[in-house]
């Protein structure tokens, strides 16, 4: 078993020194090459992935004065143009609540209450309500 | 007598649309399985461009499913989803969802 896994390792070792043109010499390169590749492809998507809900929920924590008034209260309805309780939001997901104030902001969604509130955020605030309300984070300790 | 009529009649009026504004469990469960494969088994979603529906207000949900037949609210999947559905499939799929374990109530 020890000669067979070992000895492809010593005689590539030992032919590296023998000329430029070898074979396993490029092969190693080739796969330099490709873990290379690999690493920074995997990189990317590391950095690529939280970026898309890269809010942070204590500062989402401090930003929820215009929300709790509604959201925050169980039981509250809002009574234009219907009457509906407000959604919870509570653990849903941020890419979603993210999506729906830049709805209500763009005018794609209609309410309102929402248009004018989504409209006073930035994307940055948007990010970080909804990181608030999608994590388990309920403020610092009361 | 007359005076027992009426008052059996109010109530009677009260209390009917107020069933049936409320939906039936068992039948948005039955009417939930092509809810699922966007919005998740028992509208917990896992991904998360679509929103989690377990535990929201029944009356949002209904509402939510009546603006996207009526085109108030805009969303070319939900649009093809909601124009099939009564309002009595609405009303038994918000029954259903509003049920199930998962979003609360944040302040």
């Amino acid at each position: 078993m020890a000669s067979c896994c070992g000895q492809p390792i010593i005689s590539r070792k030992s032919r590296v020194g023998q000329g430029r043109n070898d074979n396993s010499t490029r092969e190693s390169e080739g796969k330099m090459k490709f873990t290379t590749m690999t690493l920074c492809a995997s990189a990317l998507l590391l950095l690529a992935v939280p970026a898309q809900a890269a809010g942070d929920p204590r500062a989402g924590q401090l930003k929820t004065s215009m929300c709790a008034g509604c959201h925050g209260i169980a039981g509250w309805r809002t009574a234009y143009p219907s009457v509906y309780s407000v959604p919870k939001l509570g653990g849903q997901h941020a890419d979603y609540i993210v999506a729906a104030l830049k709805a209500y902001k763009s005018g794609e969604r209609s309410h309102p209450s929402m248009t004018a509130i989504a409209g006073s955020l930035s994307e940055r605030d948007m990010d970080d309500l909804a990181a608030y309300y999608a994590s388990s984070y309920s403020g610092a300790a009361n | 007598m007359k005076k027992t009529c009426f008052i059996l009649a109010v109530i009677a009026l009260g209390a009917s649309p107020a069933a049936h504004a409320k939906g039936n469990y068992e039948a948005g469960k039955a009417k939930s399985a092509s809810c699922a494969a966007c919005h998740g088994a028992d509208g917990v979603s896992t991904v998360a461009s679509f929103p989690k529906l377990a535990g929201q207000h029944r009356d949002y949900l209904y509402q939510a499913l009546k603006d996207y037949r009526s085109g108030k609210r805009k969303n070319p999947i939900m649009a093809g989803q909601a124009k099939n559905l009564s309002d009595t499939d609405m009303l038994d799929l918000a029954m259903y969802f509003s049920k199930q374990q998962g979003l609360t109530l944040k302040y």
